[in-house]
């Protein structure tokens, strides 16, 4: 594979939360603003990418045994780091991230790849995978947080789009959009509109019904 | 993976130094990075209490606005000032928890829903040039429909005139109980009267829209449509620290000269 | 046959190989409104198999006529009540807009007389209805054509029940988004009627109520009166409690349906006589209604027995439940959706009775929502299938043990 498909990959082709399904959680938890959501993926995807050099680093002297505790141990010091510098440089943020930015440690993307990429791979195309998984996550998050901040609040990144009704202008906001079961339909329907898109997603059916009809289905009469 | 990797030895080694690395990386990003945070907390505080008041002004420094405000400590039960604690290093919120520094309510006088009153309270008082008491700023909180409100009142130095009304941190429903953060609902506060003629606290949300025709519209607030019970929330945290549980008797004494 | 004729002869165009091969959908769509379908259920009503139920679903729909018309001929008595009374309406007494340009021209304003009432509501229930189905029916067709499966005529269900289920005062874009939920996440993207775990026009309802409270719900919206506040049943239940609220209301005016609400669910006289139908034709499950029935008056009792100072719906007796809200509405033709129900007959007991217990509990408990019945109902169409495998398993299990 080359550089460029390792980074460009994870976006479409093989999306970690469109098609792997994972790192839902907070997807559906920092969505209703575009700010955060833009924070929560520079730190996903700034963790993912240096720990998975990391990872890639030493990965020849990784005793098999203990292989785990050694990527949280990288991941979650990463993690913590990221934590604190969103608190000293951008506390706002950092407070509407509450416990999100905390809970990188157990993204199932982050943790992912380094158990199924980073341990095989030099730490080059293994740092580009960790970008592009990052980068993969953010599309999702980013493309959620837009629908959900524009038609929820009227804004985009804080700024006013739609005129409220309730400040004067003539949006109704709407109101489930806040709320955060509504990224479920939201990456439900992206799913849907990527596999639309990508055939090649779609899973084969666990079962297919019988017709439960009688008669010859062309319609004759008599 | 070599299989030599997999000696006790080598396991040992690779742990050891794989944390040691980390730990030093780890401390050395919270040391240096601490007194940035600690910096952004306070001013966070600040501005939350400033934006209550209706003085927050996004373009100037925090710290500047900030410097007309005096922090003083009270003691709630008799309205009167008093050093016990620090007003600098004190935190409510925890001593409301602090079986020590707080007395747990029940029943009626709970009427805020907060479970357990702090003994000691933070009042912020803000004079103009002349050092004349110009605007009093008190923290409240009280129990909504799914979560706890945590805002400011400001009232003029009439003790009697709100100045404004300002949550936060709560979790009431977005679009309904959320809208107690609707500047268009809290422009409504400024100017509106605290207490009747007989001293009791009046202040209230109404059901519906205030009609400022009638008499007693001065101590009305609109209801925000939709939120039955983030509505009486409201109507209860006023009255509850306004009234003698809460701040009464500190404003009294602020009345008549005597804190 | 004259229609018949036409029909046949235009039939190539749309079978396969043909012209309109697309467009098959439609087609089957007009002509099994007319006429029998060649291909029939094979084993009897077994909606799970996207089977033709077409002579059921136009039965159910009717059976919501009655509803339907009282609710209409109520609101035109509510709204022209109030705007007989010039310190209730505000001083409004005239219906505005282009529903007052074509009320003038048919009926006047007089409460007492059911003409008035009745067309009142209609120049408010019509438009509802006829966007749920114009926009509903739209989806519909598209996916039919899109996967090629028939225009299912459940949709004549869902929109009367999702219509109905809504305030006089929502905006028209409101139920075309409300409908568009139902029918596409509530339905099609589990593979249409049959497939859905869900009620389509509840999904819809609870849409709405999620994204649109403040349409959905509250003091403002039930009339058609601008301006005018007036509580439901319930919200005064709720905040001031069962004696303020029979100071105001009767239970034969509730039951009857005298009172403010969404459009079809004011009356439990109306609902219970499509009930009547429904279960005489077997249509609907008497076990699932039975058991929401058990499952609401054992747990109001119990409340009642327990009692409390701070929350007045504990105090709510179980006949009071069963005619506020959409409770009647939501047993009679809701909960006894045959696609989103449970199928065994053990099953709809267990089904009704979690209806019937969730929507107390909802009621009562819950400080954020007065009324519960949608949210019930959901609950329990999510546990439906779990249900089924239980009682399947433990019939094996017993049969087992006779071996």
């Amino acid at each position: 594979m080359s550089m460029k498909e390792t980074l460009t990959n994870p976006i479409f082709n093989n999306n970690p939360i469109a098609l792997q399904i994972l790192g839902i959680c907070s997807a559906l938890a920092v969505t209703s603003s575009m700010q955060v959501s833009f924070v929560m993926c520079i730190a996903l995807t700034t963790v993912c990418a240096f720990s998975n050099l990391f990872v890639s680093l030493i990965r020849n002297h990784i005793p098999n045994s203990v292989r785990i505790i050694v990527q949280m141990t990288i991941i979650a010091s990463l993690v913590i780091v990221v934590d604190q510098v969103l608190k000293a440089f951008s506390y706002e943020i950092s407070k509407q991230l509450s416990v999100f930015v905390g809970l990188i440690i157990t993204n199932c993307i982050v943790m992912g790849r380094a158990e199924a990429f980073a341990m095989k791979y030099p730490p080059l195309p293994s740092f580009i995978d960790g970008l592009g998984n990052g980068l993969g996550y953010s599309f999702v998050l980013m493309a959620v947080a837009f629908v959900r901040e524009l038609f929820g609040a009227g804004k985009m990144f804080g700024v006013e789009i739609l005129p409220l009704a309730t400040d004067g202008g003539w949006y109704i906001p709407n109101g489930l959009l806040l709320l955060p079961p509504s990224a479920f339909f939201l990456i439900g329907l992206l799913i849907w509109a990527i596999r639309a898109w990508k055939k090649d997603q779609v899973e084969a059916p666990d079962f297919k019904m019988a017709p439960n009809t009688v008669g010859s289905g062309s319609h004759s009469h008599s | 993976m070599s299989s030599s990797n997999d000696t006790i030895k080598k396991t040992i080694t690779v742990t050891v130094l794989v944390c040691l690395f980390c730990s030093i990386v780890v401390s050395t990003a919270a040391v240096m990075l601490k007194p940035l945070q600690e910096k952004n907390i306070e001013q966070d505080m600040k501005r939350n209490i400033l934006a209550a008041a209706g003085m927050f002004d996004a373009e100037r420094d925090v710290d500047e606005q900030f410097a007309s405000v005096e922090t003083k400590v009270v003691e709630l039960s008799s309205g009167t000032y008093t050093d016990v604690v620090d007003a600098a290093t004190y935190v409510p919120r925890a001593a409301a928890k602090d079986p020590q520094m707080s007395e747990a309510l029940s029943g009626s006088d709970d009427l805020a829903k907060i479970g357990r009153q702090e003994k000691y309270a933070l009042v912020y008082l803000v004079n103009d040039d002349s050092g004349k008491l110009q605007t009093v700023i008190l923290p409240v909180r009280g129990y909504g429909l799914w979560s706890t409100m945590h805002g400011f009142i400001a009232l003029e130095s009439d003790l009697q005139t709100v100045v404004g009304l300002g949550f936060y941190e709560h979790g009431e429903t977005p679009g309904l109980g959320g809208e107690i953060d609707n500047p268009r609902w809290k422009a409504q506060w400024p100017g509106k009267q605290v207490f009747n003629s007989e001293g009791d606290v009046e202040l209230g949300l109404i059901k519906g829209i205030v009609d400022t025709s009638r008499s007693g519209a001065e101590y009305q607030i609109d209801g925000l449509s939709g939120a039955t019970l983030t509505s009486k929330g409201v109507t209860n945290l006023v009255h509850f620290w306004l009234g003698g549980k809460g701040y009464g008797p500190y404003l009294d004494n602020l009345k008549a000269g005597k804190t | 046959m004259g229609l018949r004729k036409i029909l046949d002869n235009v039939e190539p165009h749309f079978t396969k190989g043909g012209k309109f091969e697309k467009w098959f959908a439609l087609y089957e769509m007009v002509d099994t409104i007319f006429y029998s379908p060649s291909s029939v259920t094979n084993t009897g009503a077994h909606v799970r198999d996207g089977i033709d139920l077409k002579r059921i679903m136009i039965t159910v729909w009717m059976c919501a006529f009655p509803a339907m018309f009282y609710g209409w001929y109520n609101l035109g008595f509510q709204a022209y009540t109030i705007m007989a009374d010039p310190i209730l309406s505000g001083g409004v007494t005239e219906v505005g807009g282009w529903r007052g340009a074509i009320l003038a021209m048919i009926a006047g304003t007089d409460p007492n007389s059911i003409w008035d009432c009745f067309w009142y509501g209609a120049a408010w229930g019509i438009p509802i209805y006829l966007t749920t189905f114009v926009v509903g029916g739209l989806w519909e067709v598209l996916f039919a054509i899109k996967r090629g499966h028939e225009v299912n005529e459940g949709f004549f269900v869902t929109s009367i029940l999702f219509a109905l289920t809504l305030p006089a005062e929502i905006p028209l874009w409101m139920v075309a988004m409300g409908i568009s939920f139902g029918v596409v996440i509530g339905k099609e993207v589990f593979g249409g009627t049959g497939k859905n775990f869900l009620n389509p026009a509840l999904t819809g309802r609870a849409f709405l109520f999620f994204a649109y409270p403040a349409h959905m719900s509250g003091d403002l919206i039930w009339t058609g009166v601008d301006g005018y506040t007036g509580a439901t049943a319930l919200s005064i239940a709720a905040s001031d409690g069962m004696a303020a609220l029979q100071q105001t209301l009767s239970w034969q005016d509730a039951f009857i349906g005298n009172m403010q609400g969404s459009i079809g669910e004011v009356s439990t006289l109306a609902i219970l006589l499509g009930a009547v139908v429904l279960l005489m034709t077997k249509i609907a499950s008497w076990r699932i209604i039975a058991g929401v029935m058990i499952g609401m008056v054992a747990l109001s009792s119990l409340f009642n027995v327990v009692g409390s100072d701070s929350n007045p719906m504990f105090a709510v007796p179980w006949e009071w439940h069963l005619v506020l809200g959409g409770f009647a509405f939501g047993m009679v033709f809701m909960a006894t959706d045959p696609v989103s129900a449970s199928m065994t007959d053990m099953g709809k007991w267990i089904f009704g009775i979690l209806i019937g217990v969730m929507v107390v509990l909802i009621r009562v408990v819950n400080p954020a929502f007065p009324e519960g019945m949608m949210l019930a109902i959901l609950f329990a169409n999510l546990f439906a299938p779990l249900i089924d495998h239980f009682v399947v398993q433990a019939n094996i299990k017993r049969r087992l043990a006779r071996v």
